[in-house]
């Protein structure tokens, strides 16, 4: 009887030993910002560039926005349980005289838990933006 | 319910417990800001560049153009207490033809950083268009400074057991140990008494001039 009580204590502390080992050390996150690309497009309006910088930031971060009407895009990435987000990226767009206008891309991340660094973001979204990367 | 089978119960009931506990705090997340602008009709992107430089450097610190001439800056904070910037801030000037665009992008990491990116980069924007209120920003947490030497309030440091010399301890901040053969454990202290979890429970007394520890088992010095 004695011998069952040490042993369920035994594995009761292996277990937990194991456990925090497990959990007990998280990676701390960092804050990771990126001055990304920046392009100017000739013989184009503006709202090619709005265009453009919505579909890239969909296919990147999964959302789009635009503050205003002012050609300057922004989003966040997936948020977890918590509604904490650990990417972002803003893509503005300026009209030139003329015809034409400049783009330009910053993004930040917070690794871990964000499974991209702030650079590969933003490299990803000019790829989508046109292949202007 | 074999005993087997209670045991493994018993085992999985600790295991979930443990992870939940390690798990319960809170993750930092991202703020981020985005869409202050200032399109001035005169002035050159040297000009905006070097607004650009001084304002982050009222805010933050080490504005640098990310490649020489391109009118993009990024300043950090100094590190928070995991020992990296907690906020960050762009400023991009891009030339006209009379004049120059500039935005602002800031990101911060919270609960880590005492103030948001939009504070941050009204800040700054502020400090560059000379206009608009400046509110002071809170001072960023700075990690503790480990303790050096022998401190008699802390077992921080590398011990040596006078039985074994082969045998050493990695005493940590967070009071965490590791022995030479990587068995880790914990210790604490309270006025010259101290406990070390390793193999069980010790009790040790702390000599007057914090270089050794006896009891329990034990007789070790400190390297210092």
């Amino acid at each position: 009887m004695a011998r069952s009580i040490w042993l369920r204590i035994a594995v009761l502390t292996a277990t937990l030993a194991l456990a925090f080992g497990i959990t007990g050390k998280p990676a701390r996150a960092a804050l990771d910002v990126y001055v990304g690309a920046r392009n100017e497009v000739r013989n184009a309006p503006v709202s090619d560039c709005d265009g453009r910088a919505s579909r890239a930031l969909v296919s990147v971060l999964g959302r789009s926005a635009e503050i205003g009407d002012t050609h300057e895009w922004t989003a966040m990435g997936a948020v977890d349980t918590a509604g904490s987000s650990f990417a972002a990226a803003a893509v503005h767009c300026f009209p030139l005289d003329g015809s034409g206008y400049v783009v330009t891309f910053t993004c930040a991340a917070q690794a871990p838990p964000a499974p991209e660094t702030a650079s590969v973001i933003c490299s990803q979204l000019a790829d989508h933006f046109g292949g202007q990367h | 319910m074999s005993r087997r089978g209670r045991q493994a119960a018993l085992a999985g009931a600790a295991m979930l417990v443990a992870i939940v506990l390690c798990s319960s705090q809170a993750p930092a997340a991202l703020d981020f800001s985005v869409g202050i602008r200032y399109v001035s009709d005169t002035g050159s992107t040297s000009e905006c560049s070097a607004k650009a430089q001084q304002s982050l450097n009222a805010f933050l610190q080490g504005a640098s153009e990310s490649s020489p001439g391109s009118g993009d800056w990024i300043a950090h904070s100094q590190n928070g207490v995991n020992g990296t910037p907690t906020a960050s801030a762009v400023v991009r000037c891009f030339g006209l033809s009379h004049g120059y665009v500039v935005t602002f992008t800031c990101a911060v990491q919270l609960p880590d950083n005492p103030y948001t990116a939009n504070a941050l980069c009204l800040d700054v924007a502020h400090k560059f268009h000379g206009a608009g209120a400046i509110t002071a920003l809170a001072a960023i947490p700075t990690p503790s400074p480990e303790p050096t030497g022998c401190a008699p309030n802390s077992l921080v440091g590398t011990w040596v057991s006078d039985d074994n010399p082969k045998l050493t301890f990695s005493m940590g901040l967070g009071g965490d140990l590791t022995d030479s053969e990587g068995v880790s454990g914990n210790w604490s202290l309270k006025g010259n008494t101290a406990t070390l979890i390793y193999y069980g429970t010790h009790t040790l007394t702390l000599s007057a001039d914090a270089r050794h520890l006896h009891g329990g088992g034990y007789s070790l010095t400190r390297r210092c």
